[in-house]
């Protein structure tokens, strides 16, 4: 089912929206650093061996890390690519 | 005068710091919080006959604190008798994060604060074509916006000249859920908080340092009684203020409508590349390396020398005896041979403060979490092991930013392995004592065993870190949720600032010790009770008779230094070295260590000069003349040369450091089992490395 894909799923490049979590239990940083239902987010790449994932958000120049443990916990709904 | 106390508070990477630097200039102070070593800057400035005191708090993403750095945030904000308490908070933001900073914001608002609201960097919103209502965000924020480059001081005086805003008609923008209407109440009646969101924070926070034991009892017994989780309420908060925000903030910023390449972008294809990141990042470590060894030569050179013309004309003024040789050779070489680190330590500092500054740090924690982990660390414990190479006391506090108690934990105890600046004049004496000058395929090996020396510090590091993830138990989830900033051209006066503190520290801080040591050993060495101390000279003359007039006086020293309370000690504890391979002279050199390792070779100076008379003798002529007694061999040969050396890269000999693991830790438990771990581990490794080469 497309809706729970998580951010793990995603290739590197692809842009998606967030839709929700796969837990209530989640860091609340995730929210404090605005990884919020309804943001949109593209993978930009990813580190050999399993390592973290480079996410950029829309419209902000800062960029995120997330290991592959948070960032399956991260539902989204992918995107076309334009 | 009137006073009066500000804080500044604000998400990391808004250049909060900098704004703090452009304020109160060189008027700061970096002071501890009661209790705990997270660093507290202070500084105060007077603007329109009004004195203030700014408080720069640790960067936080929300009131509810997720690491060490955070509580203090909520600590100082929501107990009205801190001493740290504020009676207006300058909340810092970004325009790129704006949602972010209102979120805190509203929080400390809510909390019954007074706050102002600064949007810094406003060069970079402008550059990308990002622009602010602020006419708009005030009537919202209902307080005074101020937009700042501190960068460049725009906008600073604007800021001083709001600091006398009264804000006020605020009004709470999240509702606490009707379903926790009832316990609430039950929270105000036992707390007594100030308004309804203090007592919706205590009720969803761990911990509530300031309130009573039993104040606290009281809350998690509601708690319970109603089913609530701490975490859960907090992000039920989080997502009601987000939701609100989206609509409120909503015209507040317009983005560009054409989207740029953003700079940063394009270096970090190059910079986090999973090949090319790692190459430059090693790279950028072997030119730290570098730079510490050949750029600091001259400087060193020069305060050696320095100190020596100092020692000989203290050394000529003075009567000749053991005073001479407590100041030439004790205090003297002693702070001689800390302040010889100064060029190290500051060249050290400026290149981790520079990659601070730069956003090049967060890279690093990016680039090394997937390596660290195995061994039960994360990406953030790279930073306190890259400053362990300076001095582990920093680099312990530096770990304060790990989310995960586990990793944290592992992560101090681990941290004094790596091999710190104070190892290193041992290292360079002992090797230059044993190790011949040979090449190796071109290479110089006493360098090469000197790189050794550094690969052995992080294989303790890695190796025991692995050994203790495997013994304990965490109850937290390991998390790494990490925001890479922007780069930007480090802050000239940020770096310097930074370097300043850190370096002053330390040498204020090992100078003391020193002082203090060469003083103690001297009135130890100098004075004893036993028959062969106070009649060294009719016990001396009755034993040799028709000895000649030099020896006679050598032997007197000697003898007396044997028997006096340091020689006392240093026998005693022989039996426990001596398998080590060392004499009971260097018996006092370790002891003395265990305050602080830089002042074994000053303690060798005091303790060889002290049983003899000729002062014409540099430290290491003296070290590379000394003969143990028990062996007859040189005190210093291969041997016990190599077991030494292991011996100082594991031993934790450093009184500063165990009392900073003290402190963060907070538990004596922990700062035992790594003084035990350690120096047993350097106590096997030099009783094998004597054992096998002898």
């Amino acid at each position: 089912m497309s809706l729970h894909k998580s951010i793990n799923h995603l290739r590197k490049g692809e842009t998606a929206t967030i839709v929700g979590y796969r837990s209530d239990d989640i860091p609340i940083k995730i929210y404090e650093m605005g990884l919020l239902p309804g943001v949109t987010l593209t993978k930009k790449q990813q580190l050999p061996f399993n390592g973290p994932v480079y996410l950029r958000i829309q419209d902000n120049p800062n960029a995120i890390a997330l290991r592959e443990s948070e960032a399956d916990l991260i539902l989204i709904e992918s995107m076309q690519k334009t | 005068m009137t006073e009066m106390k500000i804080a500044l508070v604000g998400n990391p990477n808004v250049g909060k710091s900098t704004v703090f630097n452009r304020l109160t200039g060189l008027r700061q102070k970096v002071g501890n919080y009661p209790g705990i070593t997270v660093e507290k800057k202070t500084g105060s400035f007077t603007y329109r006959q009004i004195r203030y005191h700014v408080i720069d708090l640790p960067g936080a993403y929300g009131i509810h604190p997720s690491s060490l750095d955070e509580e203090i945030v909520y600590d100082v904000l929501v107990d009205k008798t801190n001493p740290n308490h504020p009676e207006l908070v300058v909340v810092v933001g970004d325009p790129f994060n704006l949602k972010r900073a209102v979120f805190l914001y509203q929080q400390i608002r809510e909390m019954g604060l007074p706050a102002i609201f600064v949007i810094n960097m406003i060069d970079e919103a402008d550059r990308s074509g990002t622009s602010i209502d602020v006419g708009k965000l005030e009537k919202l924020l209902k307080t005074k916006v101020i937009l700042t480059d501190a960068r460049s001081g725009k906008g600073i005086d604007q800021l001083k000249a709001s600091l006398e805003f009264q804000p006020n008609g605020y009004a709470p923008s999240f509702a606490v859920p009707e379903e926790i209407a009832m316990p609430l109440q039950q929270v105000k009646d036992q707390t007594a908080p100030a308004n309804d969101y203090i007592a919706w924070l205590y009720l969803s926070q761990r911990q509530n340092k300031h309130l009573s034991d039993h104040q606290a009892q009281e809350l998690s017994d509601i708690r319970r009684a109603h089913g609530l989780n701490c975490h859960r309420l907090q992000i039920q908060e989080a997502l009601a203020r987000h939701a609100s925000l989206e609509k409120d903030l909503a015209g507040v910023v317009r983005d560009p409508a054409k989207k740029k390449q953003y700079t940063t972008e394009r270096a970090d294809r190059v910079l986090t590349h999973p090949v090319w990141g790692y190459v430059l990042f090693f790279a950028l470590l072997l030119l730290i390396f570098q730079a510490i060894y050949t750029w600091s030569g001259p400087f060193m050179d020069g305060i050696e020398n320095a100190f020596a013309w100092l020692a000989s004309r203290a050394g000529e003024r003075l009567p000749e005896g053991p005073i001479n040789g407590l100041i030439t050779d004790g205090i003297i070489a002693g702070i001689g041979g800390i302040v010889i680190f100064i060029p190290q330590i500051a060249i050290l500092f400026i290149f981790i403060s520079l990659m601070e500054e730069s956003g090049y740090m967060s890279r690093v924690v990016y680039l090394m979490d997937r390596w660290l982990r195995p061994f039960g660390l994360s990406g953030k414990s790279a930073v306190p092991l890259m400053s362990g190479a300076a001095c582990a006391i920093p680099a312990v506090m530096s770990a304060r930013t790990i989310e995960n108690d586990k990793e944290r934990l592992i992560t101090i105890l681990v941290t004094p392995f790596m091999t710190c600046s104070a190892r290193l004049p041992i290292y360079i004496v002992l090797i230059g004592l044993v190790i011949p000058e040979h090449k190796v395929w071109g290479l110089d090996l006493q360098g090469l065993v000197l790189f050794g020396m550094y690969v052995l510090g992080i294989l303790a590091a890695l190796g025991s870190a692995w050994v203790l993830k495997q013994l304990m138990k965490s109850n937290y989830k390991s998390y790494l949720i990490l925001e890479m900033p922007t780069y930007k051209y480090p802050v000239a006066r940020n770096v310097v600032f930074n370097v300043w503190d850190k370096t002053k520290g330390f040498v204020v801080g090992a100078g003391k010790i020193i002082l203090a040591i060469s003083v103690i050993l001297w009135v130890l060495g100098s004075f004893g009770v036993s028959e062969r101390f106070t009649h060294a000279e009719d016990i001396v003359r009755s034993e040799n008779p028709g000895i000649s007039e030099v020896d006679f006086e050598n032997e007197v020293q000697s003898q007396k230094l044997e028997y006096s309370f340091l020689g006392t000690i240093g026998r005693v504890i022989e039996p426990v070295i001596e398998p080590l391979g060392y004499d009971w002279k260097m018996g006092i050199g370790l002891i003395s260590s265990f305050a602080a390792r830089e002042v074994f070779v000053s303690t060798m100076a005091t303790v060889y000069s002290l049983g003899e008379t000729d002062d014409e003798l540099t430290i290491r002529q003296r070290m590379a003349a000394e003969i143990n007694p028990n062996t007859g061999k040189p005190a210093y040969n291969f041997a016990s040369g190599i077991s030494l050396l292991l011996f100082y890269a594991f031993a934790m000999q450093c009184m500063s450091t165990i009392a900073v693991v003290r402190r963060e830790t907070n538990s004596w438990k922990w700062t035992f089992i790594q003084l035990a771990f350690m120096t047993g581990i350097a106590y096997i490794a030099a009783l094998v490395a004597y054992q096998l080469l002898k």
